[in-house]
């Protein structure tokens, strides 16, 4: 237990300077282990590293597209910092993206968004991700206010449920797949309009980065000052410690954790909104691609400090970028980059003895 | 729906239910002695994998099992390590283990098999009880199965009974009650626990072989499809009992059956409604469906002398 009367305010310095080191020490060790693995596969390290960089910044397009993953690993990252601030563990990363896609392609297909003025077109299906993303959170919320169940258990099956019902969506006619023409029509939805899509910041397709960047970096600093500056944020932290001192105080437990669980939920539905409308434009099976956990690996190797999110999810970005390179040209699976993503959480989590704090 | 249907619905039922008994008894036995172990979903896929590979590369489905239980002992100890020894936070441990496995599986498979994938693996042989078996219908449907899930069925009847009748049990609670009074009696805590977590990792390990070479004879990337968290729903909706534990696992195993059987009947529900029941019938039972909960006092914290 963390004893309060000696904890120290965190200011806004990011983080305490021994967890940078053994998080990149992590970072390197487990990167190093990756290069042994590709060479006990018998794969020419060269080969595979050459198409690994390729993969992350051989290419305008290839950044673009890391950098657009890191955005969807950054927002989930962030929510989940702003709930681990409450000591909840938000790990519905995965079932919020997919609600959020859901509820993008929904009204960005059939909401009659696409005639409306002043990038409305996009704002409705993005606003529609947020609060869809917002409920899903809330529903973990409501059951740990009123069951006292485990936020982590209850996510976790929430985002089983989430998945399989993108599934319903994209299968069934009657919800969102296309209008079936054949027997050989693709369980998808149909492509959402010219309108409803992001603009991109270029607005040229050769670097396709949408404005989903500016906006996630707002969302950051908003964030950072939210936890570090504000009553919220000390009130967050409060419950977090000890909620039995901070109700005494006169701060309402489940007020917070209603509020931190939906605001998780919220940014990891506007994550799916941004990759649905940004990038993907039509939703399929398998939309949410593992990116949930991704951005929740990102979020635990911060320890809590939103700079660290952002340089967590911009490694894994482009670490995913340049594994999916891998695979094509190299044929090394991706599955190597879980391996990766793996060791670091362990090590860290084992790491946190030696440095007195736990994530 | 006749009696047939409904002895083929018992018995997949039963074979549905069974990863989730073995392993949802492991993480009873873990979180009663305080550890809440999240990696049973890694240590089912990782006993899955060796179980598959260990029957395939000797031929006997016999040494493939006894290879998945020492293949899974590491994964267990590194769990035990880091929950009791290094004192990590449980959850994220095992969330850690979990996408640790599940990459490591999903590479060494490909590996492995790559463009063998198709090869069939040598299961484990079927049983029926005597007399059982002889029963029209339900002997052949519901009793004639793979010899693993009877056995596994004496592990889950032996482990009530020490926990309920021995000194064993006694420890076993009062580590995850009062881990300072075991630890004043002269018992160690951190023993206790690194061999609860061990048993868990035991009992994962023969729900990972039982999907693998016992019901499906074959291994398919992430093939345990969040069964590990359902194991553990099981455990909380049975409020940490045994009994309530199977009940609940029992109850999991019937709404995966349903997927396989409502289409036989003509009965039109969507598909994914279906694979999806299961995870909400856990929803809901961890939702309060049962009321309050009562989580061992100690769960999720380890224990140090102060």
């Amino acid at each position: 237990m963390t004893d309060v009367a000696t904890h120290k305010p965190r200011s806004w310095r990011v983080m305490p300077a021994p967890s940078v080191v053994i998080s990149i020490a992590a970072v390197l060790a487990a990167g190093l282990l990756g290069v042994v693995l590709i060479f006990a596969m018998g794969v020419s390290v060269s080969d595979a590293l050459a198409a690994f960089i390729q993969g992350t910044v051989g290419t305008p397009y290839a950044i673009a597209a890391s950098i657009n993953r890191s955005i969807a690993f950054a927002l989930v990252g962030i929510g989940f910092v702003i709930a681990n601030r409450a000591n909840l563990v938000n790990v519905g990363g995965e079932g919020q993206i997919a609600v959020g896609g859901i509820a993008a392609t929904a009204v960005a297909l059939y909401g009659h968004v696409e005639g409306l003025p002043a990038g409305l077109a996009f704002l409705i299906p993005l606003l529609a991700a947020t609060v869809a993303g917002m409920l899903w959170g809330s529903i973990a919320a409501a059951l740990k206010i009123k069951a006292g169940t485990n936020e982590v258990i209850s996510t976790l099956l929430l985002s089983f449920i989430a998945v399989w019902l993108l599934y319903w969506c994209v299968q069934s006619p009657v919800l969102l797949r296309k209008p079936m023409t054949s027997s050989a029509t693709l369980p998808e939805s149909l492509e959402i309009p010219d309108a409803t899509k992001l603009p991109l910041l270029t607005g040229d397709y050769s670097f396709p980065v949408h404005i989903g960047l500016p906006a996630t970096v707002v969302i950051a600093i908003v964030a950072a000052i939210v936890l570090a500056k504000t009553v919220f944020g000390l009130r967050l932290r409060a419950v977090g410690f000890n909620p039995i001192a901070a109700s005494r105080a006169g701060i309402s437990y489940s007020r917070m954790v209603l509020l931190s669980l939906a605001a998780a939920g919220a940014l990891g539905g506007l994550a799916g909104g941004f990759m649905l409308l940004g990038e993907q434009y039509v939703l399929k099976d398998g939309f949410s691609s593992g990116y949930g956990f991704d951005g929740l690996v990102a979020g635990l190797l911060a320890r809590g400090s939103i700079v660290g999110v952002i340089a967590a999810a911009l490694l894994f970005g482009f670490l995913r970028s340049g594994g999916i390179n891998m695979e094509m040209v190299a044929a090394v699976p991706t599955a190597l980059v879980m391996v990766i993503q793996g060791l670091i959480v362990v090590t860290l989590a084992g790491a946190a003895y030696f440095i007195g704090r736990r994530p | 729906m006749t009696w047939e249907l409904f002895a083929v619905f018992v018995g997949s039922s039963l074979r549905l239910a069974v990863p989730l008994l073995l392993a949802g008894t492991g993480e009873l036995v873990s979180e009663r002695a305080g550890v809440l172990n999240m990696s049973i979903e890694g240590m089912m896929l990782a006993g899955a994998f060796a179980a598959a590979v260990g029957a395939w590369a000797t031929g006997s489905p016999m040494l493939g099992l006894m290879i998945c239980v020492i293949a899974v002992l590491p994964v267990a100890l590194l769990q035990a390590l880091l929950s009791n020894t290094l004192r990590a936070n449980q959850i994220v441990t095992g969330i850690g283990i979990n996408i640790l496995i599940l990459g490591a599986t999903t590479l060494a498979y490909r590996e492995i098999f790559g463009a063998r994938s198709r090869e069939q693996i040598p299961g484990l042989s079927k049983w029926s009880p005597p007399l059982l078996g002889n029963i029209p219908y339900f002997g052949e449907a519901v009793f004639q199965q793979v010899w693993l899930l009877y056995a596994g069925l004496a592990i889950i009847a032996l482990t009530a009974l020490v926990l309920r009748y021995t000194s064993i049990g006694l420890v076993v609670h009062a580590a995850g009650a009062e881990p300072r009074a075991v630890d004043k009696s002269g018992i160690s805590v951190t023993l206790v626990r690194y061999l609860v977590v061990i048993f868990a990792g035991f009992m994962s390990a023969l729900a990972g072989a039982f999907l693998s070479i016992g019901d499906i004879h074959t291994f398919t990337e992430g093939m345990t499809r969040g069964a590990g968290y359902l194991a553990i729903a099981a455990v909380i909706f049975g409020k940490w009992t045994i009994g309530g534990c199977i009940l609940a696992c029992l109850l999991f195993g019937a709404a995966t059956a349903l997927q396989f059987q409502l289409p036989t009947l003509g009965i039109d529900v969507p598909n994914a409604l279906l694979i999806m029941l299961p995870y909400l019938l856990a929803l809901l039972a961890v939702g309060g469906l049962t009321g309050r909960q009562t989580a061992p006092r100690a769960l999720g914290e380890p224990y140090f002398r102060r």
